[in-house]
């Protein structure tokens, strides 16, 4: 275990194992995973396909509660909460990028970045305010009325970005941010994450699944998942990501 | 509000389902509320009867009986008896039409007597008296075909082989559309003796007014105790009775009606809540992502019933909308069937109308917004790859 600052530690995994239940049948997906993560901390986590990745995403997020073991994070022992405090709890602490983008689609970009917003008590013009910031970190300002189907992959994912952060979460997930993208949009993606985890005004704690090396090459820590077991980490990587 | 501009962005994103959804609401309302409006224009009509101190005197065996005119006279002298005259139906049609109006042979001296909430002008009254073959006449007939004193009316008989050719000497005016023409009880009858027609001098029924409330149970005991062992028995009621036999007629009809509306009620959130169900079968995955980010289970169950409300008050407010319009144009068309204007048939059903459309919306959005409250993140968001 490592010796971090109580204050900075953002997320703790302890001893997490996690199953399934399908009919009879018990799915063993995670058996005794330990992590931590410190503010500004940017993990990749490699591995398989149904090695658990997803499953170990969605508990760090609160999505989902684990079998055994705790998983803490911002403070929160997010097994020991109700869904009911998750969900609040999520909509303050996690900012989500899927794989699909995932935006609704019925609503502009500026309404989607927005939709998060309307969970808090913020009035109407504060809302606009940082609902136009946000765009404008992704460079999307010009694109605000338009809706999904008008934007290409990269901008529809620029804009989940946008509504990732407009409540300036301590965390963002992404779960294959940019395995629906061509080379260069991922590279944008990527870099707005970059800038996302190490520019002072952000500072975000990234998790982030990927299958591409060049994707986990810009995280400062790899780890890998193998049949519900962490294999092997790669830790400061950091250096390697910015020579790229 | 916010959420109401995404509740309505959901329902214009398959836009031929929610019209369709909101039509089958729409035309099946729209029955029910025409339906409704007759049975209540039959309440109606017996309650504004229930107020006048009248009476109708007819033969036991109904319409078809026969009720001597010289019955007039004796129910005149009965005691408590204001006014009273013969009331012959005679149905006939005007040029094609078979129903134009109702018309009725009746006493001039005494039908407004009988009638005191009518009014017509002193001189026209006098002219209808002393004219034989005059007639008057609603102002609302006279309105719709353009009619003026003076006028000629010819009718022709239907029931009986006589056709009148009547003047119009007067326009009355009455708190409710009796869309009726009166002309004189003598002219018939005379006509009808030269036909040599058998069954004349038969004053058909016989309408009373009582001068108390009071009395009106004794004048009915003393009039058919009178006829009770005579040719021709009577059987007289309240002029609310009476029209209470209409509504009767209709037998288990109201019954059958008012069940028949719940059943519509019924089938249509079980469309209403299948039409819902594919359209959250549809968002699963977009549903999950509200949730991700943070929205409570209320608020989605919230979303969802609000659609389904949302979908069947359009529905409701259509229907309504058209079921009274239908009315509006039958009380104008067919007055001697829905003789009241469509507030005074409906006034209670058009927020039945509304509530019902309402309660359909939460009865059909219940399961699909549960079942949308509960479900699992982690499942809706696996749908995606
Ligand atoms: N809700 C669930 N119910 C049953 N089994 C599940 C559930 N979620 C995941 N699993 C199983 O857990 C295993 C790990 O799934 P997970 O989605 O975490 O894998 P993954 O590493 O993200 O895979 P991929 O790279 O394909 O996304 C799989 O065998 C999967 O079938
Ligand atoms: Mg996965």
């Amino acid at each position: 275990m490592s010796n971090l600052n109580a204050d900075e530690t953002v997320v703790v995994v302890r001893d997490v194992c996690k199953e399934f239940h399908r009919d009879q049948l018990t799915i063993p997906v995670l058996s005794g995973i330990n992590l931590e993560l410190s503010t500004g901390d940017y993990l990749a986590l490699m591995g398989p396909s149904g090695s658990g990745k997803t499953t170990l995403l969605n508990l760090i997020a609160g999505l989902d509660r684990p079998t055994s073991g705790d998983v803490i994070v911002c403070g929160q022992n997010l097994g020991q909460s109700s869904e009911g405090e998750l969900s609040k709890w999520r909509s303050r602490h996690v900012g989500f990028i899927f794989q699909m983008y995932n935006l609704i689609p019925v609503l502009t970009a500026y309404e989607n970045v927005e939709l998060p917003l309307t969970l808090t008590s913020l009035s109407r013009r504060d809302r606009d305010d940082h609902v136009k910031a946000a765009l404008e970190v992704v460079g999307l300002q010009d694109r605000m009325d338009h809706y999904p189907r008008q934007l290409s992959g990269g901008q529809e994912q620029r804009v989940a970005i946008a509504r990732a952060i407009v409540t300036d979460p301590t965390l963002l997930v992404a779960d294959e941010p940019t395995g629906d993208l061509d080379a260069k949009s991922a590279a944008e993606i990527l870099d707005l994450m970059h800038r996302l985890n190490t520019e002072k005004e952000f500072r975000k704690t990234i998790v982030m699944v990927t299958h591409d090396p060049n994707a986990a090459d810009r995280a400062r820590r790899i780890l890998h998942l193998e049949k519900g077991l962490l294999v092997s980490e790669v830790t400061d990587n950091r250096t390697r990501a910015t020579v790229q | 509000m916010k959420t109401f501009k995404y509740i309505w962005r959901n329902i214009r994103r398959n836009p031929i389902r929610s019209l369709l959804t909101i039509m089958s609401v729409g035309f099946s309302l729209a029955l029910m509320t025409v339906l409704y409006g007759f049975l209540e224009s039959q309440e109606t009509r017996k309650n504004s009867a229930a107020q006048a101190n009248r009476i109708v005197v007819m033969n036991i065996q109904g319409f078809s009986g026969r009720l001597p005119i010289s019955c007039v006279d004796e129910v005149r002298s009965t005691k408590f008896v204001a006014a009273a005259v013969p009331f012959a139906w005679f149905g006939g049609s005007y040029q094609d039409e078979q129903m134009p109006f109702a018309q009725f042979a009746t006493d001039p001296e005494s039908v407004f007597d009988v009638w005191p909430e009518y009014t017509i002008p002193p001189e026209q009254l006098e002219a209808f008296k002393t004219n034989r073959q005059g007639c008057v006449l609603d102002r609302r007939i006279a309105e719709r075909r353009g009619w003026k004193v003076g006028d000629r009316v010819p009718l022709k008989g239907a029931i009986y082989p006589f056709d009148l050719d009547l003047e119009i000497s007067g326009i009355f005016d009455s708190p409710k559309n009796t869309d009726s023409l009166y002309f004189h009880w003598d002219y018939l009858n005379e006509g009808l003796r030269q036909q040599d027609y058998a069954n004349i001098d038969n004053s058909g029924t016989i309408f009373a007014r009582i001068s108390s409330p009071d009395s009106i149970p004794t004048v009915i005991k003393s009039i058919d105790d009178k006829y009770g062992s005579s040719d021709t028995p009577t059987r007289s009621q309240t002029e609310a009775a009476f029209f209470q036999m209409f509504v009767d007629m209709l037998g288990n009809v109201q019954v059958l009606i008012r069940n028949i509306g719940l059943a519509v009620v019924f089938s249509l959130s079980l469309v209403t809540a299948n039409s819902m169900a594919m359209a959250m079968r549809e968002r699963v995955t977009e549903i999950a992502v509200l949730k991700a980010i943070g929205f409570p289970r209320s608020r989605v169950l919230f979303m969802v019933l609000g659609e389904a409300c949302t979908i069947a008050m359009l529905g409701g407010f259509l229907g309504v909308g058209m079921g009274c319009l239908f009315l509006q144009g039958m009380n104008r068309l067919m007055p001697q069937f829905f003789p009241f204007t469509v507030m005074e048939m409906l006034g209670p059903w058009i927020g039945y109308g509304l509530i019902a459309a309402a309660v359909l919306g939460l009865i059909s959005g219940i399961v699909p917004a549960i079942r949308a409250a509960q479900m699992s993140v982690i499942d809706g968001l696996r749908r995606i790859a």
